[in-house]
């Protein structure tokens, strides 16, 4: 294998991009883990809608093609501002984040209302299932409302919403324009989430809940809001993770949702599932073990390197890297 | 008592259900001939993908085979014979266990004596033993593995060439005529997909050219930045993809944004206008591929064609298959009509006139829309003839300079 500084180094930025998206993902399991002890299994299906929210929203927002069809004529100025130069494309992607991330983080709200919170009481393995029920019900919905094809992530004649070619070269490392976005976004929301948790009333509800649900209740916190609070913020960034995911690789399709779910479920488990910062840590972890093992063994050995990793964490670390607060929960 | 009762009825209910099901499904139109005389129907099953998988070439396969249909239903020659001709579509999803069950509905129906398709040689591989069974003919327009024709049925034909010529010719394409020193081959880890990449590779070397590496992904993959990365570390002038355009178009759109501005070559799995819509024109501007036979525009009867094509189906275009699929329709009927000829046209439909069909079929010689329509030993045809297609500026798929 051919080995040099820029060659490492480009792969591991592939990998921290990667890492990012799986991040993301990862909060929305933590998040809910971490408060109600349930694995939503609908997580990556509401991953899945993001992408197809945030599809619709760009091409809504900034594809001539569409303003040109009928009764969508009132678009054509919307679109002349999103198309006007870097602050226009800056804001077209903003406004597809904003509108992806509500509408999928109300889904999430509305799935919790209706599919979990009857279940609340029930033996641990009942939500669990009504979680596969709505992840196959998201993906058939998709299937059948949608299309069953792989749908191109780019305007109706084919050129990409966000010029995604090389944006810089530093020392022979090439970097995209995408892959720098994905990175700062992730990291940017990442920390706004932290800072929310652990500074905020509402975040510290959020921590109390997570410690003991009960004891919170009785100490005046709304405990229905909370949970439905974090199956708002995780389904919706999830949603961001699902936009970028569409635009970085190309495409969305009704099952896209099921590798990245369980990628990223597995970093949340090697960063500590319950916790944050863990998940964090085990997305852009397991994304830059991904990529270098892709670049320096084979791109068929990079899903057998992620998980000999998550076994050999879960071996030395049970709970996790940053996991000591489950450990007790269980 | 009335509990035993209300089981008899269900259960006749259900037996009722199930025989209703089988005549709507399987059973059709008898015609009567002009003199009044009761016609013999004779049924031909189109086997392809329709709601899911490769639909936009399945469809494509029930449009050639039911035009070759309508127009043999309407040749005197036909008519003289007392046969009408109908046809039944089975939808397998590209899927070998669907296809296993169409195939045995096909066979369980007295009137089919033969069955055009299936697309998908994974899907062939299950349902030709079937039909083996079942004394029906099958005539594939489209499976392209090399051993289908290798596992002694000797009721399996095809009319399209197979991966042990597309590949070698693709390959001879990139090195002679395209001039290209330096080859990355990734493949999607399917039969159709490491059977085609493990020819192209073996011939490129034999040119004389370098295969710098070889990948295996999956063939729903969707991310191949770091796989990117690494080919571009390796000074290739090509990368050859064995698979299908759902991941083939992704990995040349992944290739040209991260500044690895060399062709993507595949095979017939992705010529189709998917391809170029999902890598985006500009990205896939350059890419080639091979697919069998000639173009249709070129052949002798394929003008011909396009008008027939052009009055039956107003508005639609001709997908990689429709010729094919009509030539090879066109070979169950003349097995058909030599079996009527020989026999009569009321023996067609018994056993023995299924087994004289599948007999008749090696002998099988006549100008197709595809070019010369014969068979070999094994049942493999005998026009291997192979174009390279590449993406043009315009956005389309067009035959490449020779």
């Amino acid at each position: 294998m051919t080995f040099s500084m820029s060659y490492l180094l480009e792969q591991t930025i592939n990998g921290i991009t990667l890492g990012g998206l799986y991040a993301l993902v990862a909060l929305g399991y933590t998040l809910v883990y971490g408060i109600l002890l349930m694995i939503n299994f609908a997580h990556s299906e509401l991953f899945m809608a993001g992408g197809y929210v945030g599809l619709g929203a760009l091409k809504l927002l900034g594809d001539p093609a569409v303003a040109k069809t009928a009764g969508m004529g009132f678009l054509a100025p919307i679109q002349s501002f999103f198309l006007s130069g870097t602050v226009g494309y800056i804001c077209l992607i903003a406004a597809a984040f904003v509108i992806s991330g509500i509408v999928v983080g109300f889904m999430g709200v509305f799935i919790e209302r209706f599919a979990y919170r009857p279940l609340r009481h029930a033996p641990r393995l009942a939500p669990l299932i009504s979680a596969i029920g709505v992840s196959i019900f998201l993906q058939n919905a998709a299937l059948l409302w949608i299309s069953s094809k792989q749908l191109p992530y780019s305007r109706v004649d084919g050129t990409s919403f966000v010029p995604a070619k090389t944006a810089f070269t530093v020392a022979g490392v090439n970097i995209s324009t995408m892959q720098i976005l994905i990175i700062v976004t992730s990291l940017v929301l990442l920390a706004v989430l932290d800072t929310f948790v652990s500074k905020t009333r509402i975040g510290r509800a959020m921590r109390a809940t997570s410690q003991d649900r009960d004891a919170a209740g009785l100490m005046g916190v709304d405990i229905n809001r909370v949970i439905a609070l974090a199956f708002f913020i995780g389904p919706a960034l999830g949603a961001i993770a699902g936009v970028f995911n569409g635009m970085y690789y190309g495409s969305v399709k009704y099952n896209m949702g099921f590798i990245p779910g369980i990628k990223s479920f597995t970093a949340a488990v090697i960063g500590g599932i319950g916790n944050l910062r863990g998940a964090m840590l085990g997305g852009f972890l397991l994304g830059i073990v991904e990529s270098l093992a892709s670049g320096f063994l084979s791109n068929a050995y990079r899903d057998v390197v992620a998980f000999i990793v998550l076994v050999l964490v879960l071996i030395f670390r049970p709970g996790g890297l940053l996991g000591e607060a489950v450990a007790e929960k269980v | 008592m009335g509990m035993r009762k209300i089981r008899t009825y269900v259960s006749l209910i259900a037996v009722l259900a199930a025989v209703a099901l089988v005549v709507t499904g399987c059973g059709g139109t008898t015609g009567t001939t002009d003199g009044g005389a009761k016609a013999v129907t004779v049924t031909i099953g189109i086997g392809a993908p329709i709601s899911d998988g490769a639909v936009a070439l399945g469809k494509g396969m029930v449009r050639g085979a039911n035009l070759a249909v309508k127009q043999a239903n309407e040749s005197a020659e036909i008519k003289d014979l007392g046969i009408v001709l109908q046809t039944v579509e089975g939808d397998d999803k590209g899927d070998p266990t669907t296809g296993g069950n169409v195939a045995t509905q096909f066979t369980s129906n007295p009137s089919l004596v033969g069955v055009m398709g299936h697309l998908n040689s994974g899907v062939t591989r299950v349902a030709v033993k079937i039909y083996n069974q079942g004394n029906v003919l099958q005539v594939s327009p489209a499976n392209t593995a090399v051993d289908l024709t290798q596992m002694g049925m000797k009721n399996y034909f095809r009319v399209c060439t197979i991966d042990s010529v597309q590949g070698p010719a693709a390959a001879d394409y990139a090195f002679k005529v395209a001039g290209k020193k330096v080859a990355f081959v990734v493949d999607d880890s399917t039969p159709y997909g490491t059977g085609l990449a493990d020819e192209w590779a073996k011939q490129f070397e034999a040119n004389g050219g370098k295969v710098a590496g070889r990948e295996k992904t999956g063939d729903k993959d969707t991310d191949f930045k770091a796989l990117v990365t690494a080919i571009k570390s390796k000074g290739v002038d090509i990368v050859y993809y064995g698979g299908i355009y759902n991941s083939g178009a992704l990995l040349s759109k992944q290739m040209k944004e991260g500044g690895l501005a060399v062709p993507l070559m595949g095979g017939d799995g992705i010529f189709d206008g998917e391809f170029i819509k999902l890598a985006g024109a500009a990205n896939a501007a350059g890419d080639l591929c091979t697919s069998i036979g000639l173009p249709t525009a070129e052949m002798p009867k394929g003008q011909e064609f396009i008008a027939a094509f052009k009055a039956e189906y107003p508005g639609e275009e001709i997908a990689a298959y429709d010729a094919y699929s009509y030539d090879a329709a066109n070979v169950i009927i003349k097995a058909i009509i030599a079996v009527a000829k020989e026999m009569g046209a009321d023996k067609v439909t018994t056993t023995e006139g299924k087994k004289a069909i599948i007999a008749a079929v090696p002998s099988t010689d006549f100008e197709g829309v595809s070019g010369k329509v014969s068979f070999d030993a094994n049942g493999d045809t005998t026009n291997k003839a192979i174009t390279v297609y590449a993406v043009g500026a315009d956005g389309t798929w067009a035959p490449a300079a020779k």
